[in-house]
């Protein structure tokens, strides 16, 4: 057994050190803003370092673009088919949400890989606000939402002559509602990604979920052409009340008002994902 | 007070670094923790044996603030685990079973995140990073990913991991777990250095010769209990002695080679099954007397190999049962 020596309250080790002292004097702690914008930085720089992550997160939206304009424009259009407007027009907000969707589930994605390599070990014996790597996860995501909306206006606007009524700065409008539909549901997934752990049952529920809330809303064809009974979960699903919303504001048509729902919706999602996901976190690993 | 010590230099000296006061855990029915008491003073290396499921982990869960006690009390540099976790959490370090790092960042980006958020500035977090790599002998894989890392020096940028704020307290849980020899004999002698430092190291392992070389004192827990501490040399008296195995050639057989050896005044134990014999020796120099007993009858060996006490000796020993595990 080695004796300390009397007198060094701090016995100085074999590493090289810059500023002696007890170790906790060295750095206090950091303000939880401080952890935020450095998780959030280290979110982003994995996006940097992995563009693949981005570019794949681009496909689909991409895909669902030129699938559904190509393929639903040749099919002609329903009876409830709002007048002088294409399918590229109605389907556009559409991709956008879908695309807001889908990049919630990967805020969840994040959680489940912090806690399979360790960071959420290795975060929990630290000073630190464990509610921190999940806001942190969430504003990253956002950038990175923002970043494949606006790869999708581009592309819709260069390749296919998207060019909507509402004009630009109602079209951003809707870009903007739909980034922060992927804000708020991505709390859903990252409560779900802390309490279902891995990374299968959260792909499973990503898919249960979205299907039925992308297809049985006003996503893809007017409400009113849908089946009776789809009819009603399109009624009360969030996604309509977006999609009309950012519709409304793209088209410049009436009903922008559905916005009201969509956002107060939404952040309810917010505050109850938020809290199942800390409450979640906190759970022994 | 007026005495050739001053009263905070006395304190901190004999400063009890990590301890544990009755504490229980249970999940749900299952009771993973039991009443377990320990400590462990300033720059010693307490450490604590056991198998899988003998509740390791969720003593170091308890001790490090992650998972707060169901009975019992535990104090880590001085501060509550339940009352003052933050405080707990500024002074110690925890290199986990599995290496927690972030696998998108480098090696150097990795320890700058957590001296970050560990409240350094950014040209410190860098200094701090830096030094760590050079310590560690990363230099050469600072700007790469973990990925890209043998388990050898994963483990090891792990262990960096767990210095960056100069914790007062490291928790090592099983850190050699499926590492090479030379690897392993690397993070040992880290840790010897860490501690001549000062450095107070709680250590988990299943392996005896791990405890033996680094520990100053051993806790045995099994089933959530502990069953025995001391110190590695208490632990073996305990448990007895080691075992050499012969194994004859077909000209012997083991009967011949246990009637040549029980004249020579050891207690042979024949395996008929394997055809081998067992003896009980007091230590490794005594394996010249079996040699020797051979030698004196004629007998012929086609293999002979040593054991020190195991794990599964100690255990075997401390439940009451016959330590006889070589038979």
């Amino acid at each position: 057994m080695t004796t300390p020596s009397i007198g060094t309250p701090n016995p100085a080790p074999p590493v090289p050190d810059p500023a002696p002292g007890p170790a906790a004097a060295v750095w206090n702690g950091s303000s939880t803003a401080t952890q935020i914008r450095v998780l959030t930085g280290r979110s982003l720089r994995a996006l940097v370092s992995d563009p693949g992550v981005l570019a794949f997160g681009l496909f689909q939206p991409v895909i669902i673009l030129f699938v559904l304009t190509q393929v639903f424009t040749g099919m002609g259009k329903s009876a409830h088919f709002p007048a002088g407007v294409s399918y590229l027009d109605f389907v556009m907000p559409a991709v956008l949400v879908d695309n807001a969707v889908q990049s919630a589930v990967q805020s969840g994605i994040g959680v489940v890989d912090d806690l399979k390599n360790g960071m959420v070990a290795r975060l929990r014996s630290l000073p630190i606000h464990p509610a921190s790597l999940l806001v942190a996860r969430s504003l990253a995501n956002l950038v990175r939402a923002a970043i494949q909306i606006a790869v999708v206006i581009v592309l819709a606007v260069v390749v296919l002559g998207y060019s909507p009524k509402g004009g630009a700065g109602q079209l951003l409008a809707s870009a903007g509602l739909a980034v922060f539909i992927t804000w708020t549901l991505g709390w859903a997934f990252i409560a779900a990604a802390t309490w279902l752990r891995r990374a299968e049952p959260m792909q499973n529920l990503s898919v249960i979920a979205l299907i039925p809330l992308m297809f049985a809303s006003s996503a893809y064809i007017p409400v009113s052409d849908l089946p009776e009974w789809l009819r009603v979960i399109a009624k009360v699903n969030p996604l309509t009340y977006a999609i009309d919303t950012a519709r409304a504001l793209a088209l410049d048509l009436p009903g922008a008002g559905a916005a009201v729902p969509a956002v107060l919706i939404s952040a309810g999602i917010a505050v109850v994902g938020g809290v199942f996901a800390v409450v979640g976190l906190r759970r022994p690993l | 007070m007026s005495g050739p010590t001053s009263p905070t230099a006395a304190r901190t000296a004999g400063d009890i670094m990590i301890e544990a006061d009755g504490v229980s855990r249970a999940f749900g029915s299952l009771r993973a923790l039991d009443s377990v008491s320990l400590s462990a003073r300033r720059g010693t290396v307490l450490g604590l044996l056991g198998h899988n499921g003998a509740g390791k982990t969720t003593l170091v869960n308890v001790l490090t603030a992650a998972l707060p006690p169901s009975s019992g009390r535990a104090a880590v540099a001085g501060f509550d685990v339940t009352r003052a976790p933050r405080e707990v959490r500024k002074r110690i370090g925890l290199t986990g079973q599995f290496a927690s790092v972030d696998p998108q960042l480098s090696g150097r980006d990795n320890l700058v995140l957590l001296a970050r958020l560990l409240g350094a500035d950014r040209r410190s977090a860098r200094v701090r990073a830096d030094e760590l790599l050079e310590l560690f002998g990363l230099q050469g894989f600072a700007s790469r990913r973990p990925g890209t890392y043998s388990g050898g020096l994963r483990r090891r940028l792990d262990l960096a991991a767990s210095l960056v704020g100069h914790p007062d307290v490291i928790f090592l849980d099983e850190p050699t777990t499926g590492l090479d020899p030379s690897s392993r004999l690397n993070l040992w002698e880290i840790v010897e250095d860490l501690v001549a430092g000062g450095t107070t190291v709680l250590l988990t392992t299943q392996y005896l010769d791990e405890a033996d070389r680094l520990a100053d004192s051993i806790t045995v827990l099994s089933a959530g209990a502990v069953i025995a501490s001391g110190t590695a040399a208490e632990l073996k008296a305990q448990v007895g002695t080691c075992t050499v195995t012969v194994t004859p050639d077909s000209a012997a057989g083991p009967a011949v080679t246990c009637a040549a050896l029980r004249q020579a005044g050891l207690e042979p134990v024949p395996d008929r099954e394997n055809g081998t014999v067992a003896v009980a020796v007091e230590a490794s120099k005594d394996i010249a007397q079996v040699i020797r007993a051979l030698d004196r009858a004629g007998i012929g060996a086609t293999a002979l190999s040593f054991r020190e006490p195991s794990l599964d000796d100690v255990y075997l020993a401390l439940a009451g049962r016959s330590a006889g595990a070589a038979s």
